[in-house]
């Protein structure tokens, strides 16, 4: 009986026959194991790198926060903590005053933000500032230099300044950043309700001592923020529990929210954001491996089809099936394990830039990236098994032929025609000939449809990876409509509190030469409550004849409240409905916090769930505000900018922040910017795959019709043309592919935007959209890889032997 | 056996040169130093007019190598090759496909017909690659001529071996060259379809072709106007058919 060996060293000769074919799926398994085994490790070093992060700067378990504008004497929060039943399983308490404000530095950088002053407390620090850069907070007293702050490392890299610098802040002072740093709150920006992770540019951060924040808030002695940490084994619900009670009962009433870690926006995203990423890693990667399935079945169907005679004669001479089933799924173990063995090595040389992407994308103060042996052996049994097992098929099917028909030969081995056929009635202009590529792409259905299948894979990841950019396009484009669709010189200025619309803080507003007209409103944090379902809002209360005023698809800004689009639909809330709206009212002395039923009035477009709004007459009773106000609307007076009122506003007391509308949605779409290299590199990917699945194709075609195309050069045919007409059927396969991989790419888009964008960023709603550019892109550049694929056949093309080839088979 | 029709007319392109044959001290060899294979050796060769030329010889005699020079599918070691009236031996490889488009044309043992296409397609694609005018036209009216209108829409694999040879004849006729060269044309037909096959390329001659029909077969060649015999490279014989020549009627093998 044959040896083992002998198998070996046959099966290793087909290997080498077809050396081309065989680098070439080697490295589509290599891609896909190795992308696999890449971005799925991703997983872990985000988690190991989060939890050590927010570890190392003793992230808060517990805050509360005071509604905006409210503040109480420094020591009455710690006072509450200390006074709780369970008061011994608080490890660490610090009181903070956060307020808003204005920033303006260095090239011409000007923001809003807020300032984050944090004071000393018993126990371990809590919400710490890590710095990366220049000096850490100076406790020193104000007064005798500039008040030193911290600014925010995500703000200050995405306006690209220095390590330490000067600022003006929101009532004309100057403060010297000395260092810039990170805290686990705003880790991924977020503050002030902003979007998280597309807001560093435009939100600037300053972290303080809090006797400094005092000082530049004119609040001595003020806090207006309390964060916690517990102890291992406490119960933090039960303490969450107690504080809400504790603040219910305090005289003056306080309205405060009671929030846990898990309520923080850069908590939540860098969490939820690793699963939601890890189902879209785990799509691509199985699309790309079902590429490369999809290839390795192609090219063991024609190994098994080359073999088909020795199998026949194997046959005849008695062999077992079994046995002549190892000669070519030898051949499959043999391409699967080259293709496993490169994949480690494409997996640790992508891995590389990929740990540098993710360090540059989140910066974490610590970043964690050990080799995930585990993930790597996942993907190296996937990339094994999923290729070998397509490769299986053939083979079964091969040693299953009656052994007469596995050994004819000549004409009386000739196949079908396929579903050629069904193409008779196609008449082309020119040559009869020009009609063979159609009818090769229908002669051989199930190669056709492999490789059409693999290049829709391919294509799929694509539309996939730069749907998500276009989606966030279209929705910031649907955001900055609405937002800009009436007076988008406009600047939105928030006071640092509740003023009567008399007060000085107006009257000096109106009387700036840059502004032009000047509306009061207010704007109002609360939560509103539908179907068991909750959605933070801010409620505007817009005027009449208001200088903007939202575009509405349904009902009326009057009689109630107006939602937008999102919060509607995650409320499921229709005009008419009555939800329940938990806000700040005025009490005696200070704001509680009340639920009160409210009707819908309306449904505004925006696709920012947090944006509400209601008429005067409709908040008066809920709020108890009539006449105050803590939002101005300003427009630029004639021959003025936006930017020259923002400046102006600076130096107004009491104003806190100054933006104008414009700046949220650039900002948010220059952040947007900083995907494309990734996206870049993505495409080359899929198109590399694309295009190594079609010259795989091609290959098989080029060999196996050998001797079709020798008798057409022949007759004369020059190879120029017969390659032609390769590059046609190329086409033809790639261009039904690409069309098909379009649709797929959209349906995985439209599902991943449904389930995971949905509830790693609720915030937004989010529509899955491609671009015309994107479409067009995916077509052009997916049938142009798979129709230059055969051009890398010309040179065996050139180099046809026909009298060989025509020799006839012995 | 069905009676052969009248041949379709040579392409007047063709000329009173254009059947001509010129080999003159030709000489192929494969390999280098001591594994050097004299596939054919020296061979001078000429054919002036359209006749119906057997070329004999055993396997590895060198026939096939030398239907492949004289169809400009590959270029000899040594000697001159001129095929109606145009050095083949210096000509490019852009010339030897021009040659073959328009001088001379290939009937295979295997057939060799395209899947794809149906047989009144495969005839069309000789007429379309000479650049003939109304191919279609052509297309249909040679394969009557073969006797095989009726299966014009029919795919290769759906026709008998003698049917697909037929379809290969026309398609070689199809393109209206003055050469006609057969390789082994009936090896894998039986007697009686060989036989038919033989009578359509016996009519190519009389109709002003020079046919060239390379065979192993000594009973074949007894109906030829001229036999060359070839043995180990070199030609042994070269004269009437030994015995006289025979009547396509006479065979048998």
């Amino acid at each position: 009986m044959t040896s083992r060996m002998l198998w070996l060293r046959w099966s290793w000769r087909d290997l080498c026959a077809r050396l081309a074919q065989v680098f070439g799926l080697a490295l589509v398994i290599a891609l896909g194991t190795g992308t696999y085994a890449a971005l799925l490790s991703t997983s872990a070093w985000r988690t190991q790198s989060n939890d050590a992060s927010f570890a190392l700067l003793h992230v808060h378990d517990l805050r509360v926060a005071l509604s905006p504008g409210y503040t109480v004497p420094q020591g009455s929060l710690l006072t509450l903590a200390h006074g709780l039943p369970r008061a011994v399983e608080v490890a660490g308490a610090r009181e903070r005053l956060i307020v808003p404000t204005q920033v303006a530095g260095p090239k011409g950088v000007l923001a809003p933000g807020e300032l984050v002053g944090t004071g000393p407390g018993p126990g371990p620090a809590v919400d710490a500032v890590h710095v990366t850069a220049g000096r850490g907070l100076s406790t020193a007293a104000p007064g005798g230099g500039r008040p030193a702050v911290v600014l925010d490392l995500g703000f200050a890299r995405q306006n690209h300044l220095p390590a330490a610098g000067l600022l003006h802040v929101a009532g004309g002072r100057q403060v010297a950043y000395t260092g810039i740093g990170q805290s686990p709150e705003y880790f991924m920006g977020g503050g002030g309700g902003t979007a998280v992770f597309l807001s560093q540019k435009t939100y600037a951060v300053l972290f303080s001592s809090l006797r400094t924040a005092q000082h530049l808030a004119g609040a001595p002695g003020r806090v207006n923020d309390l964060v916690l940490t517990v102890k291992p084994g406490s119960s933090v619900p039960a303490l969450r529990t107690e504080l809400r009670a504790a603040l219910a009962a305090v005289t003056p009433p306080v309205s405060a929210t009671v929030t846990t870690r898990s309520d923080i926006p850069s908590y939540r995203v860098l969490y939820d954001d690793i699963k939601g990423d890890e189902q879209l890693w785990r799509a691509i990667a199985v699309l790309v491996l079902a590429g490369a399935a999809f290839a390795a079945l192609n090219l063991t169907t024609r190994i098994v089809e080359a073999q088909r005679r020795e199998i026949g004669i194997g046959m005849a001479l008695g062999v077992r099936p079994r046995l002549l089933a190892v000669r070519p799924l030898l051949f499959a173990a043999q391409v699967a394990l080259i293709g496993v063995v490169f994949g480690a090595g494409v997996g640790y040389l992508v891995g590389i830039p990929l740990a540098g992407v993710f360090e540059g994308l989140l910066p974490l103060p610590v970043w964690r990236t050990p080799f995930q042996a585990g993930m790597f052996a996942q993907a190296a049994v996937i990339g094994f098994v999923l290729p070998f097992a397509a490769a299986a098929w053939p083979v079964w099917r091969a040693v299953r032929v009656q052994p007469v028909e596995a050994i004819r030969v000549g004409h009386l081995a000739a196949r079908g025609s396929g579903l050629a056929p069904l193409l008779r009635w196609l008449r082309l202009p020119g040559r009869g000939y020009h009609e063979v590529p159609f009818r090769n792409v229908l002669r051989t259905p199930r190669r056709s449809a492999l490789t059409l299948l693999g290049v829709a894979a391919a294509i799929a990841t694509l539309v996939t990876i730069v749907g998500l950019l276009d989606t966030f396009r279209a929705t910031l484009s649907g955001a900055s409509a609405e937002m800009l669709h009436t007076a988008p010189a406009r600047v939105t200025v928030s006071l640092d509190s509740y003023y009567p619309v008399s007060s000085p803080v107006v009257a000096a507003v109106r009387r700036l030469p840059a502004a032009g007209r000047v509306q009061a409103g207010l704007i109002v944090p609360g939560t509103v409550r539908a179907h068991g379902t909750s959605v933070g809002v801010a409620a505007e209360v817009l005027p009449p004849r208001a200088i903007w005023a939202p575009a509405l698809f349904a009902g009326h800004l009057t009689g109630g409240l107006t939602l937008s689009n999102k919060a509607a639909a995650d409320l499921g809330a229709r005009v008419g409905d009555t939800v329940t709206f938990r806000h700040p009212q005025a009490a005696a002395g200070g704001l509680a916090t009340v639920s009160s039923p409210v009707r819908v009035a309306g449904i505004s477009p925006s696709p920012m769930r947090a944006f509400a709004y209601l008429t005067p007459a409709a908040a008066a009773p809920l709020f108890g505000l009539a006449g105050m106000t803590n939002l101005l609307t300003v427009l630029p007076s004639p021959g003025h900018t936006t930017a020259d009122l923002q400046r102006a506003l600076l130096n107004v007391t009491h104003v806190a922040s100054a933006q104008s509308v414009r700046a949220v949605t650039d900002g948010l779409r220059s952040s947007l910017d900083q995907f494309t290299g990734i996206l870049n590199v993505a495409a080359a990917v899929a198109l590399l795959l694309v295009f190594l699945i079609a010259f795989n194709t091609a290959s098989i075609g080029t060999d196996e019709r050998a001797r079709e195309h020798a008798t057409m050069m022949a007759f004369g045919l020059p190879v120029r043309t017969v390659l032609g007409l390769i590059t046609i059927e190329s086409l033809l396969v790639g261009a039904l592919g690409t069309v098909i991989g379009l649709g797929a790419g959209y349906g995985l888009l439209a599902w991943l935007t449904a389930t995971t964008i949905a509830s790693v960023m609720p915030e937004i709603g989010v529509t899955a959209a491609l671009s015309t550019g994107t479409v067009a892109a995916a077509l052009l550049l997916g049938s142009g890889a798979v129709a230059a694929a055969p051009l890398f056949t010309l040179r065996r093309l050139r180099r046809t032997d026909v009298p060989s080839t025509l020799r006839v088979a012995e | 056996m069905t009676a052969v029709p009248a041949p379709p007319a040579v392409d007047a392109r063709a000329g009173a040169a254009g059947t001509r044959i010129d080999l003159d001290g030709v000489c192929r060899w494969f390999g280098a130093g001591d594994t050097v294979v004299k596939a054919v050796d020296d061979v001078n060769l000429h054919v002036d007019e359209a006749a119906f030329v057997v070329v004999l010889g055993p396997s590895g005699s060198g026939k096939t190598t030398l239907l492949n020079l004289i169809g400009a599918l590959d270029a000899p070691t040594a000697g001159t090759i001129r095929l109606a009236g145009r050095d083949l031996t210096t000509a490019s490889r852009a010339e030897r496909t021009l040659i073959r488009r328009h001088t001379v044309t290939f009937i295979f043992q295997s057939f060799n017909l395209f899947p794809a296409l149906t047989a009144l397609e495969n005839v069309q694609f000789g007429a379309d690659v000479a650049g003939r005018a109304d191919a279609a036209g052509i297309a249909g009216e040679v394969l009557g001529q073969v006797g095989l209108s009726s299966r014009a829409s029919h795919f290769a694999h759906q026709l008998s071996g003698g049917e697909q040879q037929r379809v290969a004849i026309a398609r070689a006729l199809a393109t209206g060259n003055p050469i006609l060269l057969a390789d082994e044309p009936t090896g894998e037909l039986d007697f009686r379809t060989g036989v038919q096959i033989l009578e359509l390329l016996r009519a190519q001659a009389q109709a002003g072709r020079t046919v060239l029909v390379v065979t192993h077969n000594r009973e074949i060649s007894r109906v030829g106007d001229r036999v060359i015999e070839l043995s180990s490279g070199h030609i042994v014989a070269d004269g009437p058919p030994g015995g006289g020549k025979a009547a396509i009627a006479d065979l048998r093998w």
